[in-house]
């Protein structure tokens, strides 16, 4: 009786938000011992929920950063007090966290999954109506949801490395309406003007990271149009219950940030912990301990039995236009590239001669480089814009519609590459001396590396480490070091034009002046040019214009600093077998005055998607050295 | 750097939140900001060593579409409000859209077709109206998203197939 007097005093005495007030505190202590005596803060539910991780003082840490994400003063360490907290909030209807909602709705997965654990009784704790969860939702129409990768963009090796998102796919939802999605994505919060510093709080964790749901049409024109990168779109098979766990834990992730670290804690990481909710028996990233690579991340989800589906390719516009031209004769292709050029060629009698569908051809390949030239950072943007119109409108008048073309990918899907780190065993000899080596590189693919899965002509290495043993010499040493080594080859050919490069800092050993062992450090840049060719399978020929920098005690003057020039060939004999070679000559005026003549020939073969062997063969002035190796990659 | 830029322009969608409304931009649609999202418009600047760190990071501004986060220009708790939705979209894509009425076909005009209500069955009905509307635009001179929008809506009403099925 007086508990229900107390009920309605308490009731009316509160200012009504036109909410029902859940009363009833002796429930609460109830639910709170019934959730002890079940050890539910102890569950993988509970730890995936609130993100806590194991730290090295034998407890748990969130990684969320955000105050406003716990509803405990020590929930970030604390999964019980946490627990605690949350069901005592759920007989308010205050409104907490960021997003100002009352806990049930704010958070909202925390409350279903309490609710079913604990068969929550909706007499004693008032379930409230979350209408902005439930409109969110009914926007998003969900059906299914699919994981998507933008794979590395033209002459950016470091892109490489990929993003992930997730694109909820609507209910009726077609081939051609994937835009209209909403995605899932988790990106740092990064002011316009940044500078260098953006690297190194990247990495440091000084940016906040946020979820949101641009719709996906946005993300393809960053990444397809504005990036130039190819997409793979990966369809997920998840239950409709699982999706549902998921968008309730997206919502909650509205209350709060991450923050980014590059490395470890970034996108692709996150977008797993919403699949891990969405199923907890998935332990997806349990493999990624030091750092996350978005690729990786594709492939430990495609390793998940039964939770992918086939991938579908979405070509980058410069796939697209390579492809297309393919497809036209070479009068056709010169053709398209007048029309671009100077859109009143339209009017010529060659042109005005051919078949309606063949004008129509080249006029969309013409319309398609005008709009890739139009969003890149030509200061003639304008110019490929009108230029686009004209063509356009007389494309407009032709009256058919483009035949639909299936545009094949130039590189396999990103899940079947070799994986990121790689150790290798090897010997070898060297002038009059035999060695046995060994070493690591953590990341990530060099030129040689079987290219399956890789932007082709890519290479990115860094971290790596040889440690070599020579016997006759009875030395152990480090033989060699990366710090980072990135080589960007972009054939050139009559549309698409931007100069290769390369960056190398690094330490290698020597033989010099007497010292048959030294330690040399590099660093070196180059710009330069490549084409592509045809003679066997494929080939591409570079050539580069470069400096250097050699710190070592085997110099006069323990320094050397010079350029000079590399002309060299990369060529795919068969599938599993690539070849390389490259000639240099260096000329180094200052330090100790030199110039050098340096060689390299080397082959891999592959024999899985994580195993090869290597041949490698350096020459420089009266130094030589071969080396034999097997390479896994883990 | 086109990263860059485009995050700088989401933040300022962003920042202007709430207050959009009252104000009265002048931009396309009632108050939404959406002329600074027009991303194709920014002047462009690249610089390879930003570029590169850029792609690792992938940083990206605004809290434009943040998840139950209230609302910010056109959205609200990151989904896009109904009324505004068409606008948007052809703001935000108008050159995809422009060159695929051109050709009479294509993903973001499909897209177009279902935002304005097109079952599927006349989509390709709905693109050849698309391509006839263009070739009128070039000629007026209007290229603009808003103009794109209303010429599509008129060819609908005036195709006695598609104006009895288009639910707006």
């Amino acid at each position: 009786m007086i508990h229900i007097l107390l009920a309605i005093i308490a009731f009316s005495g509160i200012p009504s938000l036109g909410l029902a007030e859940p009363v009833s505190h002796s429930y609460q202590h109830e639910l709170v011992e019934q959730a002890r005596q079940a050890r539910l803060a102890d569950e993988r539910e509970w730890l995936l929920l609130l993100h806590y991780q194991d730290n090295f003082l034998g407890g748990v840490t969130s990684e969320e950063d955000d105050p406003g994400f716990f509803l405990s003063p020590h929930g970030k360490h604390d999964p019980q007090a946490e627990l605690d907290a949350t069901i005592t909030q759920f007989f308010s209807a205050d409104p907490v966290g960021r997003s100002k909602q009352p806990a049930q709705c704010a958070f909202i997965a925390r409350y279903h999954w309490l609710k079913e654990r604990l068969r929550f009784d909706p007499e004693r704790l008032t379930p409230l109506s979350c209408e902005r969860f439930d409109r969110w939702r009914a926007e998003m129409n969900p059906q299914g949801i699919s994981l998507i990768f933008p794979a590395a963009f033209l002459n950016n090796p470091a892109s490489m490395f990929g993003h992930t998102f997730l694109r909820i796919d609507q209910k009726g939802q077609t081939e051609q309406t994937r835009l209209l999605a909403y995605t899932i994505d988790y990106a740092a919060d990064v002011p316009p003007d940044v500078g260098v510093e953006y690297a190194y709080k990247g990495i440091w964790g000084g940016y906040k990271g946020f979820f949101s749901t641009p719709p996906y049409y946005l993300k393809v024109q960053a990444y397809r149009d504005i990036e130039n990168r190819d997409m793979w779109e990966y369809p997920l098979n998840l239950t409709a219950d699982q999706i549902d766990r998921l968008l309730m834990h997206a919502w909650e992730m509205g209350n709060a940030y991450f923050d980014y670290f590059f490395f470890k804690e970034n996108c692709s990481y996150h977008i797993l912990s919403l699949l891990e909710y969405a199923n907890p028996a998935l332990h997806l990233r349990d493999r990624f301990s030091l750092w996350t690579i978005p690729a990786d991340t594709v492939r430990a989800i495609v390793d998940s039995p039964g939770l992918v589906g086939t991938a579908v390719y979405r070509p980058s516009r410069s796939t697209i236009i390579k492809r297309k031209r393919v497809l036209m004769t070479g009068e056709e292709q010169a053709l398209s590239n007048r029309v671009a050029n100077s859109p009143d060629v339209i009017r010529d009698a060659v042109f005005a001669g051919l078949p309606t569908n063949r004008r129509a051809f080249i006029l969309d390949v013409a319309s398609d480089y005008l709009r890739y030239k139009g969003e890149s950072d030509d200061p003639e943007v304008t110019v490929y814009k009108e230029r686009n119109r004209a063509v356009l409108t007389e494309r407009s008048k032709l009256s058919i519609p483009s035949e639909d073309i299936e545009i094949r990918p130039f590189t396999k899907q990103p899940d079947v590459g070799h994986r990121t780190s790689r150790v290798t065993l090897g010997g070898g000899w060297r002038n009059q001396d035999t060695f046995e080596e060994a070493s690591f590189r953590a990341v990530y693919h060099d030129l040689l590396d079987p290219e399956r899965g890789y932007t082709p002509d890519a290479q990115i290495e860094a971290f790596g480490v040889t440690v070599r043993h020579y016997n006759r010499a009875e030395q152990t040493r480090v033989e060699r070091a990366t710090l980072i080594n990135i080589v960007s080859l972009s054939p050139i050919d009559s549309l698409f034009r931007a100069p290769s490069w390369k960056a190398n800092v690094g330490m290698q050993t020597i033989q010099r002046n007497g010292c048959r062992l030294c330690s040399n450090g590099v660093f070196s840049g180059g710009m330069g040019g490549a084409v592509e060719s045809a003679l066997f399978k494929r080939e591409v020929l570079y050539a580069f214009a470069e400096a250097e920098a050699n710190i070592s005690p085997a110099f006069h003057e323990y320094h050397r600093v010079g350029g000079g020039a590399t002309l060299g060939v990369l060529a795919d004999v068969t599938d599993r077998w690539k070849l390389m070679g490259s000639g240099s000559y260096l000329r180094y005026p200052l330090g100790d005055k030199s110039d050098e003549i340096r060689w390299y020939v080397g082959s891999r073969l592959t024999l899985a998607q994580n195993w090869a062997v290597r041949l490698d063969y350096h020459h420089r002035d009266r130094d030589d050295d071969v080396v034999c190796s097997i390479q896994a990659f883990f | 750097m086109k990263k860059l830029v485009m995050l700088s322009v989401a933040a300022a969608f962003a920042m202007q939140g709430g207050l959009v409304l009252a104000a009265g931009t002048p931009d396309t649609g009632p108050g939404c900001g959406l002329g600074k999202l027009a991303f194709q418009n920014y002047p462009n600047a690249k610089t390879k060593g930003a570029q590169v760190v850029m792609a690792l990071l992938n940083g990206t501004g605004g809290n434009t579409f943040a998840i139950s986060t209230g609302t910010s220009g056109c959205t609200d708790d990151g989904r896009v409000w109904a009324e505004q939705k068409v606008t948007m979209f052809a703001e935000l894509n108008s050159n995809a859209l422009a060159q695929e009425m051109a050709q009479g076909r294509g993903e973001h005009l499909a897209s177009m077709a279902t935002l304005l209500g097109v079952p599927q069955q006349h989509h390709s009905t709905f693109f050849g109206m698309a391509q006839t509307q263009y070739t009128s635009l070039a000629q007026a001179g209007d290229l603009s998203a808003g103009a794109m929008v209303k010429a599509l809506n008129e060819g609908i009403a005036a195709n006695p197939a598609l104006a009895k099925v288009a639910l707006n």
